[in-house]
């Protein structure tokens, strides 16, 4: 019986705990940062367009081939006003057959796909998850916005340019010393 | 077939006229049935109140929140929980023994009605006293076992019988050592009248006297009322289906309403026979009744939240080979101090001596340091030198 | 003849067994599967290799880092490819974490097939820690895509080893008050003992391997008689079992959990600071050199090969999944035989099968 009545005790330990449920939907837990939900298409504030330029690099890579898109010729960029030749026309995406798995994301060369934080998308109808692209632009907004979204590639020019200024300064500093003592860089 | 619900009601209501009528003459019938009805009433709340407490309590044991949606903090849950069973279709297979099946639920549930009208919630209340109640109790609670085995039988399932028939044969296992203890409770009281037997114990409980008999008391009636770990023939883990097989809906209502009237009952029996019954300063005396029958009713759902559950043969082993024998002794040993005269912590002493034996011979036999598997462990750059 | 269904609360994952039962005891027992058979070997033939990895990540759904480790390391070895240790040691930790998941769900589920209700909810509590910190390095709780062949896809964030270490004690509690509640319980242990025992002969003869095999008294663990990955720097013990009976083999997953812990701990402090998670020069749709090559990890439930013949393009040409659920599960029958029907759930569980691996 002792056993028994060591596991009674922890059971009544237990029951003095505060619960740990969080009453969804009344309250949702935090997300994390990361969180992987659907993804959505991301919108050029400076230019007044999309980042995609329809290169369909992510439809040909995804894995369930939930994706599909048309691409054009960009109107603005005849008229001077963006540098990106190409544009996409329409895409859609079946977020019902979409797994979260990113490749999408990864292997875009133009930062136009992320995944935002969307994850409560159900819907009555069978395929009325089907999104085409104002409503991926939306949802790319939406995630931008509450993310304080800044493209990859120009969060990568920064930290090159940061790398060239310590590099910058350092080399005055490494004239003087001799080839055995490594430079004493600034301190970042 | 929500009809039978009010049949239920209607037939309880007759019987229990007979029942109270047996000796009254000349009382009025309309008094007597609004009585019923009234005790009726006050045990359907009772039920749809432990429904409640049941989820709540297991909830907290598992560190979550019990129903928190239907009305502040679940309450109105059982009355969802209710309306859900009676308007759920009521599936019945077309070649089940329709009388029988149909007679099963009113059989497990009329039984466990009718004790009630002898049960006292306090020193006056109390429907029918009678000078026999202990004896009408037991004999009325192994009257619903006839109950599940037709619940059994009109499944017409190969496995509803078997199912029937193995929940019946724990059921009358685990009567013995209940009436061995009650026989015991009543040599001491001197009495069969319930109320009397609540009320002689005055401020020595008899649980002070007779530990080792709650603890059998109390795990026979878990499993009288097929509660883990005694559930067995309920569970949905277990691959052969129990009696209730192939019920739903209202019927299946019934069965529930009568399991959690048992629950009540056993709990309302531990508390008159070991715990002084009504008996506590300030409050009034049904007060103190229900306090200490729910907190009987957490101690069996703190076991149900705790224990697995035993298996068919484990179970009877367990009632034959432990409940049985101990109870006698118990019987034996409160015979010999009544017969003796010896004083009241000589019982006490005998009691606890018998009750810590038993729990270190099952712990040694089954759990304890010497006797429980071990599993060796062995360092990794053992086996790389290998 | 009684069927336990594909739809049954405790055949974990669809799963149909049809027993003959004689009275109360089993005569014989057929187990049918594919109940879950998505294709997922005949898909890998038409992805890409970034792409398999997505695939499987959902064979063994409880235990996904380590799906991904065996793709990862199959296609390195086949190229030759040396992952940074930084990558490594990652990989360890979130291996070893989702290890201790896994049998903290194995821990909830055997507790309900023995009819206790509670465990599994601590078991789940676990798990949300673990859950949460993965949430936090990879972006989902389950199917990660987090691995890439060569290294990791992406730095784990800064508060990585903070992280890790804060979850560490609080699994150690939840280990032991699972412990306290169902290990040595006197009802748990009357429903497992001298239940479906399998001898170590026979064992190894059903081709068993993971803590199943070691439950009944073989020493075998792949981290340790051929390491892969970092498993070669850590100090840690091989529970193994007397009896090779249900307790056995479920006490073998509680032990395990707390050498995992270990695992963790000592991972958490060889780990570099910081260093390279890629290995350079890998590109990212791979080619594979032609050839064929065969490697096993230890999963939660035992030894995981990957068969890969490539061709040299960037599709595989064959790609063969030795599950270990699915040969787990050929012992099933012969420990069914004899016992009661009440049983056949509880080995079941002991036996920890996930059906996603098992029909792929």
């Amino acid at each position: 019986m002792l056993s028994t009545l060591k596991g009674m005790l922890m059971t009544l330990r237990t029951s003095l705990r505060k619960p740990v449920t969080a009453q969804y939907p009344k309250e949702h837990l935090p997300l994390m940062e990361r969180q992987v939900g659907f993804p959505a298409l991301t919108w050029d504030a400076d230019v007044g367009e999309p980042y995609c330029v329809g290169c369909m690099v992510c439809v040909r890579m995804c894995p369930t081939q939930c994706m599909s898109g048309t691409m054009m010729d960009n109107p603005l960029f005849a008229e001077g006003k963006s540098p990106r030749r190409k544009m996409i026309e329409e895409f859609e995406i079946n977020l019902g057959r979409c797994i979260l798995c990113g490749i999408c994301v990864e292997v875009c060369n133009f930062d136009a796909i992320e995944m935002s934080h969307e994850h409560e998308i159900s819907h009555f109808a069978r395929n009325g998850r089907r999104s085409d692209l104002p409503v991926l632009l939306e949802m790319g907004k939406k995630y931008q916005a509450e993310s304080n979204w800044i493209s990859p590639a120009v969060k990568k020019e920064a930290i090159a340019a940061e790398k060239a200024a310590v590099a910058a300064a350092a080399p005055p500093a490494a004239a003087e010393e001799t080839k055995d003592a490594p430079p004493e860089g600034e301190a970042k | 077939m929500i009809l039978l619900i009010p049949l239920a009601v209607v037939l309880a209501g007759l019987v229990s006229i007979v029942v109270l009528a047996i000796g009254y003459g000349g009382e009025d019938v309309a008094l007597l049935l609004g009585k019923a009805l009234a005790l009726l009433s006050i045990l359907s709340v009772v039920v749809l109140s432990l429904t409640w407490v049941e989820r709540k309590a297991l909830a907290r044991i598992q560190q979550r929140m019990g129903p928190m949606r239907v009305g502040p903090y679940g309450l109105l849950q059982p009355i969802a929980d209710g309306l859900k069973l009676l308007i759920k279709e009521d599936i019945m297979p077309a070649w089940v023994d329709r009388p029988i099946y149909w007679m099963a639920p009113l059989a497990v549930f009329v039984p466990s009605f009718m004790v009630w009208l002898t049960m006292p919630f306090s020193s006056s209340l109390v429907l029918r006293d009678m000078e026999l109640g202990l004896l009408y109790v037991l004999a009325m609670s192994v009257l619903s076992i006839i109950g599940l085995i037709m619940a059994g039988w009109g499944s017409a399932n190969k496995y509803g019988v078997i199912g029937g028939l193995r929940s019946a044969a724990q059921l009358i296992s685990y009567e013995i050592p209940l009436i061995v203890i009650a026989i015991t409770i009543a040599m001491m009281a001197g009495t069969l009248n319930l109320t009397e037997i609540a009320t002689g114990q005055g401020n020595t409980w008899y649980v002070l006297m007779q530990p080792l008999a709650l603890v059998i008391f109390l795990l026979a009636g878990l499993a009288e009322v097929g509660r883990s770990p005694f559930d067995i023939f309920q569970a949905e883990s277990e691959v052969v289906g129990g009696p209730f097989i192939e019920y739903s809906g209202a019927h299946w209502s019934i069965f529930f309403l009568g399991e959690y009237i048992n629950t009540f009952l056993v709990a309302a029996l531990i508390t008159i026979f070991f715990l002084g019954g009504w008996s506590g300063p300030l409050l009034p005396e049904v007060a103190w009744f229900l306090i200490k029958c729910y907190s009987v009713i957490l101690v069996m759902f703190w076991l149900r939240g705790t224990m697995p559950r035993l298996r068919i043969d484990q179970l009877m082993a367990f009632g034959w080979q432990g409940l049985v024998p101990l109870s006698f002794l118990n019987f034996l040993m409160v015979a010999f101090a009544m017969f003796y005269g010896w004083p009241d912590w000589v019982q006490t002493v005998l009691s606890l001596t018998m009750l810590i034996t038993a729990s270190t011979f099952l712990y040694l036999k089954t759990a304890s340091k010497k006797v429980r598997p071990t599993v060796r462990l062995i360092p990794a750059r053992e086996v790389r030198r290998a | 003849m009684v069927n336990m269904g594909p739809q049954h609360p405790s055949t974990h994952g669809v799963f149909r067994m049809v027993l003959w039962v004689d009275g109360e005891r089993i005569v014989d027992a057929e187990p049918h599967i594919g109940y879950l058979h998505r294709g997922s070997e005949k898909l890998c033939e038409g992805e890409l290799y970034p792409q398999i990895i997505t695939l499987f990540d959902r064979l063994d759904y409880l235990a996904n880092y380590n799906m991904e480790l065996a793709f990862c390391a199959t296609v390195e070895k086949i190229m030759g490819i040396t992952v940074p240790d930084r990558a490594e040691y990652i990989r360890v930790i979130l291996c070893e974490l989702n290890r201790i998941s896994s049998h903290m769900l194995f821990y909830g589920t055997m507790g309900l097939d023995a009819g206790a209700m509670t465990p599994i909810m601590y078991g789940f509590r676990e798990r949300e820690r673990i859950q949460n910190l993965f949430e936090a390095v990879s972006g989902a709780r389950m199917m990660h895509n987090y691995f890439r062949i060569g290294g990791l896809r992406e730095d784990p964030p800064d508060d990585f080893a903070e992280r890790v270490a804060g979850i560490l004690p609080a699994l150690a509690q939840g280990i032991e008050e699972g412990d306290k509640l169902l290990t040595y319980n006197e009802v748990f242990l009357a429903r497992s003992r001298g239940i479906g025992v399998l001898s170590g002969q026979e064992a190894l003869d059903y081709g068993l391997s993971g803590p199943s095999l070691r439950a009944s008294g073989i020493p075998d663990d792949i981290r340790v008689i051929e390491p892969y990955s970092v498993y070669d720097r850590f100090d840690f013990d091989i529970p193994v079992g007397n009896n090779g009976d249900t307790w056995d083999r479920y006490a073998m997953r509680v032990e395990e959990m707390r050498q995992s812990l270990r695992i963790v701990e000592q991972a958490l402090e060889q780990m570099p600071d910081d260093g390279p998670i890629k290995a350079a020069g890998v590109r990212a749709i791979p080619r594979p050199p032609e050839g064929e090559v065969y490697f096993r990890i230890e999963t939660p439930r035992g030894e995981m090969g990957v068969y890969l013949v490539s061709d040299g393009g960037d599709k595989p040409y064959r790609l063969k999944v030795r599950p270990p659920s699915f040969a787990n599960l050929q012992a099933l029958r012969p420990m069914l035989r004899g016992v009661y029907v009440a049983d056949a759930v509880m080995i079941l569980g002991s036996l920890d099968i996930v059906l996603g691996e098992v029909d792929r």
